[in-house]
């Protein structure tokens, strides 16, 4: 299918990218160095590194740590779980994909505030749950680091699921049995084949679970009840006050850690095959 | 002659029988499967036992009611953020699946390393964290409002959604553009069709399950978003997540929104189902 003439279709598209990606990168950078406020407008601009000062700020180191450690704590866990479940599903005689995939995804389809502040009011000492059942699993967690990793958790763990799953569906099912032919016990072949086999899955997922935690806001704002602080609530609040240079500044930062997991990601899925 | 030596067992080739395993890990990959598959579903449950709560305190169940139900229509400012979400996604996903698909044959086209380059572009927006994307956008509507006075609201958020969108409608139609037969446009060709015609006389019918699963994901990804939309929206234009993330700052979130909630659950749960058995029927025709 090569034609020629469609080659020009992809021009329009490259310069969408490029105007909304490099653009406003290097506006997030030159607003981090310059003292332009709350107006962007190009009067009375100058070159400063005060922005910088707030990175000694408590606040802000607390904030980075927390997300820090949330993030990839929350990335561990969905991690074994995740592997688990695919792994249970890749296993099980159940073989509708589409079913699987329903099951996984249906959740997700409705709304991501809702569900969490649904996940907060059961996480409350007296909730609905007590009420009907008689108890509840995630009584009194609220506020609590437990109470909002379990948050993190089952809202980002299907987006490890289903690379992973993706990636075990992709083996061979005969390089199993030669592993077996050659003598090799069960835990060694899933050790020695599956495991490395899934791997870029589980690069895919760790990624896509790290990224939204890591910056998010939403979740730690509802599940600590405004207690505990987190990188994401720090650029919503200098976005709510408009002091738009140190957002613009806290965002590049975090666009660092970003791009090291995008490198990453390239390194073990050269195509971006179980992205999707 | 009699063999005197006993019959070799696998064993003695250092085979341990492992078997006997087997039910047990059974029994725990069920019970861990049900029990994460509860906790997946907890919030949906939840929000489904509160629409049909006559109180409105999220702590306590007085009776069972549909009042809420039949509400949905009576909150203005629900149903204002209900059609805003759906007018949203409904115009960006639209323009994201017509462009995704010009612009994948576009890419597809492209030599190899040109491409990759552009892929590499492509998934920048899918991997980079909402929070910069939202914010980053956010600065250039402003610049943009220096021409545009009145461009944050309904535009800045079909632009901000189809920055998102467009790169899943792109992943999932080259993958299908890949299986192409390369003879199909030379045949059309051949028959006297135009490079420009063929595109929807033959390639689009022929890569159309990658243009729908594309549509979906765009449409997925569109109606639940709350970062980008909280960031690159003007002054009283909300969508769904947005209003609820406000009004949740204030406790007093109506009922109504669960009910909501829980009919379009049930409305997805049955399409889905319904597309499922289709597909069923279809393939058993087939046989």
């Amino acid at each position: 299918m090569k034609t020629s003439k469609y080659k020009l279709l992809s021009i329009p598209y490259t310069v969408w990218i490029m105007l909304l990606v490099f653009i406003p990168m290097i506006a997030l950078v030159v607003l981090g160095f310059t003292d332009m406020t709350s107006n962007i407008s190009f009067s009375n601009v100058h070159f400063t590194f005060e922005n910088f000062d707030m990175f000694g700020e408590r606040s802000i180191t607390t904030a980075f740590s927390n997300s820090l450690t949330y993030a990839a704590l929350t990335t561990l866990i969905s991690f074994v779980i995740g592997y688990l479940l695919a792994y249970i599903i890749y296993q099980s005689k159940f073989n509708n994909k589409f079913a699987i995939m329903t099951i996984m995804i249906l959740p997700m389809w409705s709304n991501l505030i809702l569900r969490i502040d649904a996940l907060a009011n059961i996480m409350n000492e007296n909730n609905i749950l007590v009420e009907l059942i008689g108890f509840s699993p995630l009584g009194g967690l609220i506020g609590t680091p437990t109470g909002i990793l379990i948050g993190m958790v089952f809202t980002y763990v299907p987006f490890m699921i289903l690379p992973i799953y993706t990636a075990l569906e992709k083996i061979d099912p005969s390089l199993n049995q030669a592993s077996s032919d050659l003598g090799l016990t069960p835990l060694k072949t899933f050790l020695y084949v599956t495991f490395p086999l899934s791997f870029k899955g589980v690069v895919t997922g760790a990624i896509m679970v790290f990224l939204p935690t890591f910056s998010g806001f939403a979740i730690p704002k509802i599940l600590s009840k405004g207690n505990m602080v987190f990188l994401g609530n720090i650029i919503e609040t200098k976005f709510n006050y408009t002091i738009f240079n140190d957002g613009a500044l806290l965002s590049a930062s975090m666009l660092l850690i970003i791009f090291l997991a995008i490198l990453l990601i390239r390194k073990f899925d050269k195509e971006g095959e179980t992205l999707l | 002659m009699t063999n005197q030596y006993e019959k070799a067992k696998v064993s003695d080739y250092g085979y341990k029988d492992y078997s006997f395993l087997k039910p047990i890990l059974k029994v725990f990959s069920v019970l861990f499967a049900i029990t994460m598959i509860i906790f997946l579903y907890l919030p949906i449950i939840v929000i489904a036992i509160q629409s049909v709560n006559s109180s409105k305190n999220t702590s306590i169940f007085d009776s069972f009611t549909f009042e809420w139900y039949l509400n949905i229509f009576s909150e203005p400012d629900l149903l204002n953020a209900i059609s805003n979400t759906f007018l949203v996604s409904a115009i960006a996903t639209t323009i994201a699946t017509v462009l995704g698909t010009i612009f994948a044959i576009g890419i597809y086209n492209l030599p190899k390393k040109a491409r990759s380059r552009i892929m590499f572009l492509n998934n920048v927006p899918i991997l980079n964290a909402d929070i910069v994307t939202g914010f980053s956008l956010m600065i250039m509507f402003r610049f943009l409002m220096i021409i545009f006075p009145e461009i944050f609201g309904l535009t800045t958020l079909v632009l901000a959604h189809l920055f998102f969108t467009l790169p899943y409608v792109i992943l999932s139609v080259i993958p299908k553009l890949k299986e192409l037969d390369p003879n199909l446009i030379d045949a059309a060709q051949d028959l006297g069709i135009k490079p420009m015609k063929a595109i929807h006389l033959v390639i689009v019918p022929a890569v159309k399950a990658g243009i729908f699963s594309g549509m979906i994901l765009a449409l997925t990804m569109s109606i639940d978003d709350f970062v980008i939309s909280f960031f690159t929206t003007g002054a009283g234009y909300d969508n769904l997540s947005i209003w609820i993330y406000g009004v949740l700052g204030r406790r007093n979130l109506t009922p109504s929104v669960y009910a909501f909630s829980t009919l379009l659950t049930l409305f997805t749960l049955i399409s889905l189902i319904t597309v499922q058995i289709l597909q069923r029927k279809r393939k058993g025709k087939k046989k």
